[in-house]
């Protein structure tokens, strides 16, 4: 199934069994989404239900805020991430903070979804990464999802928490095809395990999972280093449980992400592998990440900002082979 | 792309399929507007092109005309690939009809390769004595093992990681054929030395210790082997059923030189010659009969079962199917059989007659459609012969007829006599 048509299927099934669930953003009505995820529902919930707004992130989201302390379930969407910079003021000020400053009064059901990353040249304004922005809000919940199936399942737990989600997706992701299946009591509070290895955890998250994957299958095909691809289904919090879990089997640790290296997840990730699990390292963390540069619009340049397979196959063998593996 | 498609000359444009959109990777030809030889305006829209759930006309670039049509409606390709072939200019009169490409099947995805390792540039990090990852510092002091003394040494790298003092442990204490017999049985590092705490560990130690312990030796399957048993699991879901015969085979002159297994080769190939369904292949919902008689030949080698392949017995000499047989099995214990050496055979001949087996049934060899299993020949003459027909291609009558001709056949002086001399 098509990671668009899983978003579009949990939004579809939410808005049939719960009226209180409204779906609002720039062109996700008659249109059908940018990305076309709100496909379809335009025609089977009518205009109240599917909002198209005006082009004014801080109000949409402002909006989807009120709607969801009087009552209703909103799924905002931000065209892309880098147009939810407009609307920080409510995402942090407000949406983070509404549920601890009434003491626990006030609810806020509500998510945000939006696509971030590099697509296709769509030059520096339009391909960010900017996850470690709200991961590093408390009183946000940060979800991603790297496939159909946790497309799927972490949008519909989203949807059902009592609590304001940000909702990451991957603008490359939508039109992919993946392998689909319902499963039962679906958590994205917890890790992904895709695949189990003995030598190297490499804990990953959206589009990069894919590409981690392939690189790690070249590992253990050429070189015979069989690595543990961890996929994170929440940035806020992170499962650190599954982490270390499996960091005390491999005694290594590589993070791979989109957003530049200084200051992004992986900082964190390492950061909380080196406090708790130091004595049982057996090489300094690694961290693949972008470049330092705002992500350029030529393609070859583009795709020499940010970790190719090639680039994480590489990397994670040099890096190997410099620290004893 | 790397050039032009054969056939396209330079004058030729490539039409591509574009990119609608940033995320599009794919799109599927819904509908072609015109057809090969038709005449296209710039801005004319050629194609329909469904991506991401939208239908988008596709309009030309270029004025020309269209040549060829390289993605017909209903397939999907990737990004860029070309979809079609234009020769640019003012109309052609008359379009040239050009014999019609074979339409490619789907465009296969590539498969991206991996790279080349880095070069050695990054070589292992180099420090004096002293230096340990935190982990490797944790196993060597739960091992007993004094880290910097070793480095001094000589004996462990600095900084020591936790696979060097692994590697030190295992040299220390096992020899390297107690090693090889480590992997072969599958044992723990951890239990053996828990077992035998500061003890050269050798082969006759290692052997004793898993004799005791009554632990299974782990003795790989072969690739040959593998394809063996899944092709045996395939063959054995065939409906077949047995014929079991005796043959009179006292008139076969066989000797050292031309054993009755080649005989029995040359008997089979020339009888199959009068039993089309015995050259048969099946297929879904049709046969395929070939000409020539090919005939397999169930091979020991070592612990491996080879089926080599006797092509086109029904015209060669009893001298030369020996010869093929003796090429075959030396190629078969170089095991460099090719593709084309076991590839083909209809029909396969088992003989273990000569380890004084009497009378045996055999699986049929997947793919084809009757194997003979052949026992011993007896003081007379007499040999049980058992053949197995796949059901599906060979009914009972047919096989009847063929067991009755083949028993005829080495009964037959003249022909007998025919091939003796024809070797």
């Amino acid at each position: 199934m098509l990671y668009r048509d899983a978003l579009n299927l949990a939004l579809d099934y939410a808005m049939e069994h719960d009226p209180r669930v409204v779906v609002l953003g720039e062109d996700v009505g008659f249109y059908g989404g940018n990305y076309r995820v709100t496909d379809g529902l335009y025609v089977k919930y009518g205009p109240k239900r599917v909002i198209d707004t005006p082009i004014a992130e801080n109000s949409i989201v402002g909006t989807a805020i009120g709607m969801a302390l009087m009552g209703l379930r909103p799924v905002a969407e931000i065209m892309t991430v880098n147009f939810a910079m407009l609307a920080m003021d409510q995402f942090v000020n407000q949406m983070a903070k509404l549920r601890y400053m009434s003491g626990g009064k006030l609810f806020l059901p509500l998510v945000v979804r939006m696509p971030q990353g590099v697509a296709k040249q769509l030059a520096s304004q339009h391909s960010q990464s900017l996850e470690h922005f709200f991961a590093s809000v408390p009183g946000l919940y940060v979800f991603c999802a790297s496939d159909s199936i946790s497309a799927y399942h972490g949008l519909l737990h989203a949807i059902r928490m009592d609590d304001p989600v940000v909702f990451l997706e991957h603008t490359l992701l939508y039109g992919m095809d993946f392998p689909f299946e319902y499963v039962k009591n679906f958590d994205p509070f917890k890790a992904r395990i895709l695949k189990e290895g003995k030598d190297i955890t490499v804990v990953s998250y959206l589009k990069m999972v894919h590409d981690t994957l392939k690189a790690c299958e070249w590992l253990e095909e050429r070189d015979g280093i069989s690595c543990e691809v961890i996929d994170l289904t929440s940035l806020r919090p992170i499962d650190f449980e599954t982490i270390y879990e499996s960091v005390r089997k491999t005694h290594r640790l590589v993070v791979v992400y989109e957003a530049p290296k200084t200051l992004g997840l992986g900082a964190e990730v390492s950061a909380r592998i080196s406090e708790e699990l130091f004595y049982y390292l057996d090489a300094p963390p690694l961290r693949i990440a972008g470049e330092e540069v705002p992500i350029p619009y030529n393609r070859k340049l583009e795709l020499r900002a940010i970790p190719t397979p090639e680039k994480i196959y590489e990397r994670i063998l040099s890096w190997s082979k410099s620290h004893g593996l | 792309m790397n050039g032009y498609l054969a056939g396209a000359k330079a004058m030729d444009y490539e039409v591509l399929m574009p990119q609608f959109s940033d995320t599009m990777e794919r799109g599927k030809i819904v509908r072609w507007l015109k057809k090969e030889g038709d005449y296209v305006e710039k801005g004319e829209v050629i194609a329909e092109i469904e991506a991401e759930k939208a239908v988008m006309e596709l309009q030309s670039f270029k004025r020309g005309t269209i040549k060829r049509i390289l993605v017909s409606e209903g397939q999907e390709v990737e990004v860029g690939k070309p979809i079609a072939i234009m020769e640019l200019g003012e109309r052609i009169e008359k379009p040239k009809v050009e014999e019609k490409p074979k339409l490619e099947e789907k465009p296969k995805v590539e498969e991206k390769k991996p790279p080349p390792p880095p070069k050695e540039t990054e070589k292992r990090i180099e420090l004096p004595p002293g230096f340990a990852s935190p982990y490797a510092r944790l196993l060597a002091k739960e091992k007993g093992i004094d880290l910097k003394e070793l480095q001094e040494e000589g004996r462990l790298p600095s900084p020591t990681h936790a696979k060097d003092i692994e590697e030190f442990e295992k040299e220390r204490y096992f020899t390297p054929k107690a090693l090889e017999l480590l992997r072969e049985y599958e044992l723990s590092l951890e239990d053996l030395l828990k077992e035998f705490p500061n003890k050269k560990i050798d082969e006759d130690l290692l052997l004793a210790y898993v004799e005791q312990k009554g632990i299974p030796r782990r003795v790989p399957v072969s690739s040959v082997q593998k394809s063996l048993i899944s092709n045996l699991s395939k063959s054995f879901v065939v409906p077949h059923y047995h014929i079991y015969e005796v043959f009179d085979l006292s008139l076969v002159p066989w000797d050292k030189e031309i054993t009755l297994t080649h005989w029995l080769i040359k008997v089979v190939g020339d009888a199959m010659q009068f039993f089309e369904r015995l050259r048969a292949v099946y297929r879904e919902d049709h046969y395929l009969i070939y000409p020539n008689s090919n005939v397999g030949l169930a091979m020991a080698v070592g612990d491996e079962l080879y089926n080599p392949v006797i092509k086109e017995v029904n015209r060669k000499s009893l001298r030369e199917i020996a010869q093929e047989v003796r090429e075959l099995r030396k190629r078969a214990e170089e095991g460099r059989l090719s593709l084309e050496d076991i590839r083909g055979a209809t029909l396969t001949i088992s003989n273990l007659g000569m380890f004084g087996i009497r009378a045996f049934d055999a699986v049929i060899p997947y793919g084809q459609v009757c194997i003979i299993a052949v026992g011993m020949q007896e003081g007379d003459g007499k040999t049980h012969m058992t053949f197995t027909f796949d059901h599906r291609v060979i009914n009972g009558f047919h096989g009847a007829l063929f067991v009755k001709h083949l028993k005829e056949r080495v009964l037959d002086k003249n022909y007998i006599k025919m091939l003796k001399k024809g070797a």
